[in-house]
């Protein structure tokens, strides 16, 4: 099994990197209703896990006997049925499903599965809560339809249900749900949080760790914990007893995509702009979700560029972003930027080097 | 959408063949427009020409020697002027024309979509202005300029400025030829630096040219219109007829060894432009050698007396009444041709015999055999007994004609029944054609269906009659394509009316693949017919022109067939409604007419984007491009978004470091992205009104700041346009989308991992592919293989799953992850899996599609436990919990409690073809989570019905009722 999951904690005592919430949770459940959860931060900061052991708190260890359903649903939408398959994961007493996979079809999954869900009261044989969870991950990819058919639903059938959100940035998550909803923020782990656990892993798992290791893994990892145990771990297989200087792999998406960076750096043609264009579909191929395509390219990029360019840069790739959110075929998008990129960049050099 | 795409597959593919057939003669009909639009620079001219052919012929050569001897003359005091200052630097007049040139030139670029027309026109207007200036200027420097091509530089501009606006036809060598034109033509060496000169209209009269290889300063487009514009003619290959071989280099190519063979003169493009000029400045000699062309095609067979006809005047008409046409038709047409009767052509000319048919005659004696055959065939038989009916499986009863409109489908049809004196019966779509009432065999008629049936099955009652008197009747089923939702049961009603049909049935239509006329095909034999060539129509034209007493020379009508696009009667029409304003009609006024109201052809997207880039592209008007953009919405912003970084755009001029294109494809990109969020606009929110902005910024504004000439990319690539890639990424993606998906819920079955889809791509794949192989690189062979297939057991990864990461991890340009692990190794891991799954009796059951009609389908990722694990622990006090996991989804197999029936079930579901995979879960609850088979039963209802809505049955649910499902 892998480190990231054997050692992550499972009740919120557990829990190495965000104690002081974990206890304000804990308090939470055992002292009064739970209201409402609304979790937020960078990925790998730990909200899932959270989550987690925030049910397992609330209903025992039967939380975590979840089962994998992937779904049907027959939708009647006013003149058509549309079918969405979806993919639960549920226990008794909770059910966790992400509804942005639906795409723009998302409103209806709010609109009647989760709502469905919602009503049913569950029939409690040991009295204990009175009340079922919905954890739905990746609120922010909500459509704004959908968000807004979540609303009511939050209200009307809190009674016999509690929504868990779970999302990277709150920002794009509606005003009006973010109000009826406790915001909890995640953070990122600094460094030393990351080093200790790591240090904690290593203890476990009976490794012997050079000084300074760990916290050249926690500098790699961009302050998410998960990247850091799984990067650790990538170095264990490949080479232990580990070296102090030990180099820590990249993930093969993040190399690809600082190969087209310095694809990009090198020349500004359209012959270049053609072969990026084939290397971003590869990319999209992989399932690399075009916004963290954009992000990493950004921040590749900007290690690279002078100080005058940052800022317009920056600028571009929030307007290109943007519009890929609005727009639908990612790839457009992610050209355009590149485009605009390399005619900045181009004209940039011409005017500094003639 | 598939469908179309297919369509045009198809389409695209059609006419490839069309253009590889009529190669020779025809230019690729992409090109055609591109070359429409230089007319407004000839109108000028023509224009002024067309004046003066009111006149008698006399007149008008003496107004040409008019304009003729005003010419140089006013050229004389300018070039004097000019040469008086300074004998070398003409430029400096020149570099006030070019610097207006410039001005003119950039300012409708930058515009020019928006408004090209005018700002064109007037640029244009000034172009041809100027000319006379410039003519003698190139005719003084031509030889200087090929020898020094390089210090012609602004005058080579404003040489560029004028060609550029009358001929315009210069378009992306080779490449815009569109689908099939695989060659790439070099760019002319001297592009754009030689004056065109303008001759005597008809200077080149009855020659030949073929042109050979790259021209020096000529596209072969632009020497093609100069050439027709003075009366010229240009084929595709070398014959006896050619007059000259055009070219400039001998490239030793088959055209050149076949002149030499013939003995045809080269002719280089200097000369050409000599001949051509000479024809203006000397008038005389020009006069005199165009007479001795004349005289020369007159030796020539076949079209040269017509020619002759044309030059001299309408005296001749009359005598070409003469050798018009055969037999019956003369006498008519001589009186229509006097009396001018008020009967449009289509119908005055329409063939009396069927020799007078154009085109396809093969098809029509196919017809005409099939007809007459028909009563042998199929009458004897039938005579003879049903039985014997049909023995000739070839022989079908009916007939379908298909081909594209106007080409006489119909006409020949009914020719060629009235030939064989049969009593032609046409019903087409003006008739209701739906399926006859069944009651008919009682006699009862009424609607025009039930008529037909009563005629085809009616000939019975003709035998009674004198039979030899008996007019034989034929059935026309005109426009069967066309048989729509108004014709219900058309079509079918239609096969059978064949089936029992006993008198002949001749169906025509336009599209022999449409999907209507699928089953009917089976029933019909099948005669397509083709376009005519545009010779074949010429000919034909000339014929009425002749008879109509109009003024047209062969060229134009050359140029007319070309541009209705083998449709004879719209070239009829088009004919007709030209000779009403003016009596001669020549190359110029035939493209000028055309030009709007050019036939709307099916243009595939290919097309479409290929005009849009094209050289010319920017002089397109904007309710052509919205057309052409719009010819198909989807596609179209697909092939510009693949293509448009390929084109390198003539509107930059200069651009020495690529900054220029740079900016413009990045603006180009960004209005390519606006397109994309407008088409989310339409389909997301039913925005229709908005697509015409969308095929403005995805289509017509990137083609308008980048059209220009294609450049290839890549080593090897051909030069003309690649099919959008995006549908196929996409599709890709979606597929390794689904993939991923299957793997997550694999690993979340697990239950050792809580990831989300994207995490487990963006964080766990490079760890899993790593934890997966790397073993297998390093260590032993079994020890390597027993610790990768543990690993596969705790996160329930599955073979395909193993395969999905593999997939997913692959870069291009990056080595397979898989190198380096030996195959035997490989091997070995296989086969312990398989192995491994083998021992386990039963297990994580995943992804089983329920069977079942009604029951919603449900994938479900069930971990089931080895059976005889949980038939042997029955552990009374087992937590309910714990077992409801897998209760809830094997609690109706197991309900018996009975081991073997669950097995049994099991395999019943396998034989029904699920899959079940089976993947051995032996996770420490499972020894625990027993318990007694009454309790089980118990508290599997009792969990299943706290189970929220969302939790349907487990995986064997399926033997359930799929009503109690609904119910929860």
């Amino acid at each position: 099994m892998l480190w990231v999951d054997k050692y992550r904690p499972k009740t919120l005592d557990q829990v190495i990197v965000h104690q002081e919430t974990a206890e304000n949770l804990k308090k939470l459940v055992t002292e009064q209703d739970c209201p409402h959860l609304l979790f937020y931060g960078p990925s790998g900061s730990g909200k899932k896990t959270l989550i987690m052991a925030l049910l397992r708190q609330i209903f025992g260890t039967s939380a975590e006997k979840v089962k994998v359903e992937n779904r049907t649903w027959k939708i009647d939408a006013g003149s058509r049925t549309i079918d969405l398959e979806l993919t639960t994961l549920s226990s008794t007493n909770h059910v966790e499903l992400s509804p942005s996979d639906a795409g723009f079809q998302d409103r209806y999954i709010v609109q009647e599965i989760i709502k469905e869900m919602a009503k049913n009261r569950p029939i409690d044989t040991k009295g204990k809560k009175g009340y079922k969870v919905l954890v739905l991950n990746e609120v922010d990819k909500l459509s704004r339809e959908a968000q807004h058919s979540l609303r009511r639903t939050m209200e009307k059938y809190s009674a016999s249900c509690r929504l868990i959100l779970c999302c990277n940035s709150s920002s794009k998550v509606t005003e009006a749900i973010r109000s009826r909803c406790l915001n909890v923020r995640i953070n990122a782990p600094k460094e030393e949080q990351i080093v200790k656990v790591l240090e904690f892993i290593g203890k476990k798992e009976g490794l012997q760790l050079p000084p300074g290791f760990a916290a050249r893994v926690a500098d790699k990892s961009n302050r998410s914990l998960r990247r850091a145990i799984l990067s650790f771990e990538t170095c264990r297989v490949q080479q232990y007893p580990f070296s102090s200087n030990q180099a820590i792999p990249p993930m093969d998406w993040e190399e690809y995509v600082s190969e087209i960076c310095s694809d990009i750096m090198r020349e500004q043609s359209p012959k270049r702009l053609f072969q990026v264009r084939g290397k971003l579909y590869e990319l999209l191929i992989n399932c690399i979700p075009p916004e963290i395509i954009l992000k990493k390219l950004l921040s590749e990029l900007l290690k690279k560029l002078d100080e005058e360019l940052k800022h317009e840069v920056c600028h571009w790739a929030a307007y290109y972003e943007h519009r890929m959110r609005m727009g639908q075929k990612a790839i457009f998008h992610l050209e355009a930027f590149v485009a605009k990129f390399m005619s900045i960049y181009k004209a940039f050099l011409i005017a500094t080097f003639g | 959408m598939q469908r179309d795409i297919r369509k045009w597959f198809m389409k695209a593919h059609d006419k490839g063949n069309d253009n590889a057939a009529t190669n020779a003669e025809k230019k690729p009909p992409p090109t055609e427009p591109k070359t429409e639009t230089p007319v407004c620079g000839g109108q000028e001219g023509s224009g002024r020409r067309k004046t003066s052919k009111y006149f008698a012929a006399n007149k008008q050569k003496q107004k040409e020697d008019k304009e003729v001897e005003d010419l140089p003359a006013k050229r004389k005091a300018q070039n004097d002027g000019v040469q008086s200052v300074k004998p070398p630097p003409s430029k400096k007049v020149h570099k006030v024309d070019d610097e207006e040139e410039d001005d003119d030139f950039s300012l409708p670029k930058k515009k020019n979509d928006a408004s090209p027309s005018k700002k064109l026109k007037s640029s244009s207007g000034r172009g041809i202005a100027q000319k006379p200036v410039h003519v003698n200027e190139s005719d003084e420097d031509d030889v200087k300029d090929t020898e020094s091509p390089l210090k012609s530089g602004g005058r080579g501009r404003g040489g560029r400025g004028v060609s550029g606006a009358p001929s315009g036809g210069r378009g992306r060598g080779g490449g815009r030829g569109g689908f099939m034109n695989f060659g790439e033509r070099k760019d002319p060496p001297h592009k754009g630096e030689k004056e065109v000169p303008e001759g005597a209209p008809n200077c080149l009269a009855g020659l030949t040219f073929v042109i050979s290889g790259t021209l020096d300063s000529l596209e072969r487009e632009e020497a093609e219109d100069l050439i027709k514009r003075h009366g010229g003619r240009v084929t595709g290959s070398v014959s006896k007829k050619t007059s000259y071989l055009l070219c400039d280099e001998d490239i030793e190519g088959r055209k050149s060894s076949k002149a030499k063979e013939l003995g045809t003169p080269f002719l280089t493009e200097d000369g050409l432009f000599d001949k051509i000029l000479s024809s203006k400045n000397s008038k005389a000699p020009a006069r005199e050698d165009s007479k001795v062309s004349v005289e020369k095609v007159a030796s020539l067979p076949k079209k040269s007396p017509k020619k002759a006809d044309l030059k001299s005047s309408s005296l001749m008409s009359n005598a070409a009444h003469k050798d018009l046409g055969a037999g019956s038709q003369q006498a008519k047409q001589k009186d229509q041709a006097i009396q001018r009767s008020s009967l449009i052509w289509t119908e005055k000319y329409r063939p009396k015999v069927p020799n007078e048919m154009i085109g396809n005659p093969s098809l029509v004696t196919q017809l005409h055999n099939w007809l007459k055959n028909w009563n042998e065939q199929f009458h004897d038989t039938g005579n003879k007994g049903k039985g014997k009916k049909q023995n000739d499986s070839t022989a079908k009863k009916a007939v379908l004609l298909s081909g594209p409109p106007g080409i006489g489908k119909t006409t020949s049809a009914k020719l060629v029944s009235k030939m064989l004196g049969f009593q032609a019966i046409e019903v087409n779509a003006s008739d209701n054609r739906g399926k006859a009432d069944a009651k008919i065999f009682k006699g009862i008629s009424g609607s025009n269906a039930n008529c037909i049936k009563e005629l085809i099955s009616n000939e019975a009652l003709g035998f009674e009659m004198d039979r030899s008197k008996h007019l034989k009747t034929v059935l026309i089923m005109d426009e069967v394509d066309g048989m729509s939702a108004g014709d219900r049961g058309g079509v079918a009603d239609l096969i059978a009316s064949i089936k029992i049909s006993k008198i002949p049935i001749i169906c025509i239509c336009n599209d022999r693949y449409s999907q209507k006329l699928k089953s009917l095909v089976n029933y019909c034999l099948l005669l397509s017919f083709r376009k005519p060539t545009k010779q074949q129509m010429a000919k034909r034209l000339t014929q009425v022109a002749n008879a109509e007493g109009l003024q047209v020379n062969e060229i134009a009508l050359e140029e007319l067939a070309e541009r209705v696009n083998g449709d004879m009667r719209m070239a009829l029409n088009q004919l007709q409604y030209m000779s009403l304003s003016m009596p001669v009609i020549n190359y110029d006024d035939v493209r000028q007419r055309l030009q709007g109201s050019a036939k709307d052809e099916d243009i595939s997207p290919f097309t479409a984007v290929d005009k849009l880039f094209g050289f010319s592209g920017g002089k397109l008007r904007m309710d052509e491009r919205i057309d052409l953009s719009m010819s198909d919405p989807d596609l179209v912003p697909l092939l510009i978004q693949e293509n448009y970084i390929n084109y390198r755009p003539s509107s930059i001029g200069k651009d020495d470091n690529g900054m220029k294109r740079m900016s413009l494809i990045a603006r180009a990109a960004e209005s390519i992205a606006d397109g994309d969020i407008i088409n989310v606009q339409i389909r997301r929110y039913r925005q229709w009104q908005l697509s015409q902005t969308g095929s403005l910024s995805s289509c017509i504004i990137p083609a308008a700041l980048l059209h220009g000439s294609r450049e290839t990319l890549e080593q090897g690539e051909r030069n003309f346009n690649r099919f959008g890639g995006w549908l196929g990424k996409n599709s890709t993606a979606g597929k390794n989308l689904r993939l991923l998906e299957d793997l997550h819920v694999h690993l979340l079955a697990s239950r050792e991992s809580n990831m989300g889809r994207e995490t487990l791509r963006l964080d766990y794949l490079t760890v899993l592919l790593k934890q997966l192989t790397d073993p297998l690189r390093v260590l032993p062979k079994d020890e390597a293989v027993e610790k990768v297939v543990e690993f596969m057991n705790v996160y329930s990864i599955s073979q395909e799953d193993m395969d999905t990461i593999v997939e997913l991890s692959k870069f291009q340009g990056h080595g397979n992850p898989l190198d380096g692990i030996p195959s035997t190794v490989k091997a070995a891991l296989t086969r312990s899996y398989k192995e491994e799954r083998k021992s386990r009796m039963v297990r994580a059951a995943d992804l089983v599609t329920l069977p079942g009609k009604k029951a919603p389908k449900k994938r479900v990722a069930v971990i089931l436990e080895p059976s005889d694990d949980g038939l042997r622990e029955e552990n009374g006090d087992a937590l309910a919990e714990s077992e409801e996991e897998n209760s809830s989804d094997i609690e109706d197999m197991e309900g018996t409690g009975n081991g073997e029936k669950l097995q049994s079930e099991l395999q019943s579901l396998n034989s029904k073809g699920i899959q079940v995979e089976v993947e051995l879960k032996c996770g420490k609850e499972s020894s625990k989570s027993k318990k007694t088979p009454t309790g089980r039963g118990k508290g599997g209802s009792a969990s299943s019905e706290k189970k929220p809505a969302g939790r349907g049955r487990g995986g064997s649910g399926s033997s359930e009722k799929p009503g109690a499902k609904r119910k929860r």
